[in-house]
């Protein structure tokens, strides 16, 4: 008999098979003795089995075993704070109090960097006028650039 | 709260429906009368008092908190079996204990040694107290592998198919056919030698 034959008989006995291959397993068992003993062997250890999974006392008494437990429960089980907001709110708060920190952070961190991106450039930079009528200058002066251009105009 | 008295006189049924509305002393009497149980089940698969006491402890921990979950589709006991079961086999994953190395997968994929042995012949539950059955085949069940002892308690004592239990031990639906083939095998000619000597 070849192991997948074996395989065979036992999910027979397991009621694993579809109709089909259990009916051509129930024959093949009733003319072969080599099955038939088989399946005898593999029916009674599975008999014996069979709701005598072994019992056994735990060794510990009752109040010390359950105060292991109790032990782990207890976290689950302490009061809510008493600063009265309603779940959803305190989620939200959880969520949002290191955002809020990481926010401020990032102002503090980037702020200055933004403001000096920000820094009028050198086409918006005021024009000033000369007040004399026959020299006309114009000035530019840009920060970020660091220097300021005079042209001065005299035709 | 109910007194100790009250509770030991209640159904699961009332005790599980107090325990979830966070009734502590009901869900105490449920883990008094079935910490035996579960404590069994976890020492079935894991063979070590210690970790048997661990697993079936968290197993009531986890329980309590999925506690509302629990609709009453099976039993208490068996919803609470189940967790300490799939607690005990991520226990044995973690440990690798459920793989087999490559001798005993040959083994497994052949038959084992037990496959050429002549069918036994003695029924090992015949004119046997069932105390002394179950002895027996907890002494048998020593002498399993960890990987073989998992199939025999997944599909022999909690009742899952093949492909249930093929699913819960990651293994292929082939895989459990063998490893069930070769731990009755063994067990057959363990309990039959067992018997002998009783007889001898």
């Amino acid at each position: 008999m070849n192991h997948q034959a074996e395989l065979r008989l036992q999910a027979w006995l397991d009621g694993e098979l579809p109709p089909g291959g259990a009916q051509a397993v129930a024959a093949w068992v009733q003319r072969d003795p080599e099955a038939a003993a088989l399946a005898r062997e593999l029916g009674a250890t599975k008999t014996a089995l069979l709701g005598n999974e072994p019992e056994r006392a735990l060794p510990e008494s009752r109040e010390f075993y359950w105060s292991k437990i109790e032990r782990e429960l207890a976290p689950a089980e302490a009061p809510a704070p008493a600063h009265g907001r309603p779940a959803w709110l305190r989620g939200w708060v959880k969520f949002l109090a290191p955002a809020g920190i990481l926010v401020i952070l990032a102002l503090l961190l980037f702020g200055p960097m933004l403001r000096s991106h920000h820094r009028p450039t050198l086409a918006s930079t005021a024009e000033v006028e000369s007040p004399l009528d026959d020299i006309s200058s114009f000035t530019f002066d840009s920060e970020s650039e660091g220097m300021t251009v005079i042209w001065v105009n005299t035709e | 709260m109910a007194h100790k008295s009250d509770n030991s006189s209640a159904s699961d049924q009332s005790l599980v429906r107090r325990a979830q509305r966070g009734d502590t002393a009901a869900f105490e009497e449920l883990v008094a009368r079935h910490r035996d149980k579960l404590y069994a089940r976890a020492f079935s698969m894991v063979r070590n008092e210690d970790e048997a006491i661990d697993l079936s402890q968290e197993a009531w921990v986890k329980g309590w908190r999925r506690l509302k979950q629990f609709q009453g589709e099976a039993s208490f006991v068996t919803w609470m079996t189940r967790i300490v079961m799939n607690l005990c086999l991520d226990h044995l994953r973690k440990q690798k204990r459920l793989r087999t190395d490559s001798i005993e997968q040959m083994d497994e994929e052949l038959g084992g040694v037990e496959r050429q042995m002549p069918a036994v012949s003695v029924n090992p539950a015949a004119g046997i107290e069932r105390a002394e059955l179950r002895a027996q085949i907890d002494q048998a069940m020593n002498q399993l592998t960890d990987a073989h002892r998992t199939v025999l308690v997944l599909h022999e004592f909690e009742g899952l198919e093949y492909k249930e239990v093929a699913k819960r031990m990651g293994c292929s639906i082939g895989t459990v056919m063998s490893r069930l083939f070769y731990a009755r095998r063994r067990i057959a000619v363990l309990l039959g030698g067992l018997r002998e000597e009783l007889k001898a």
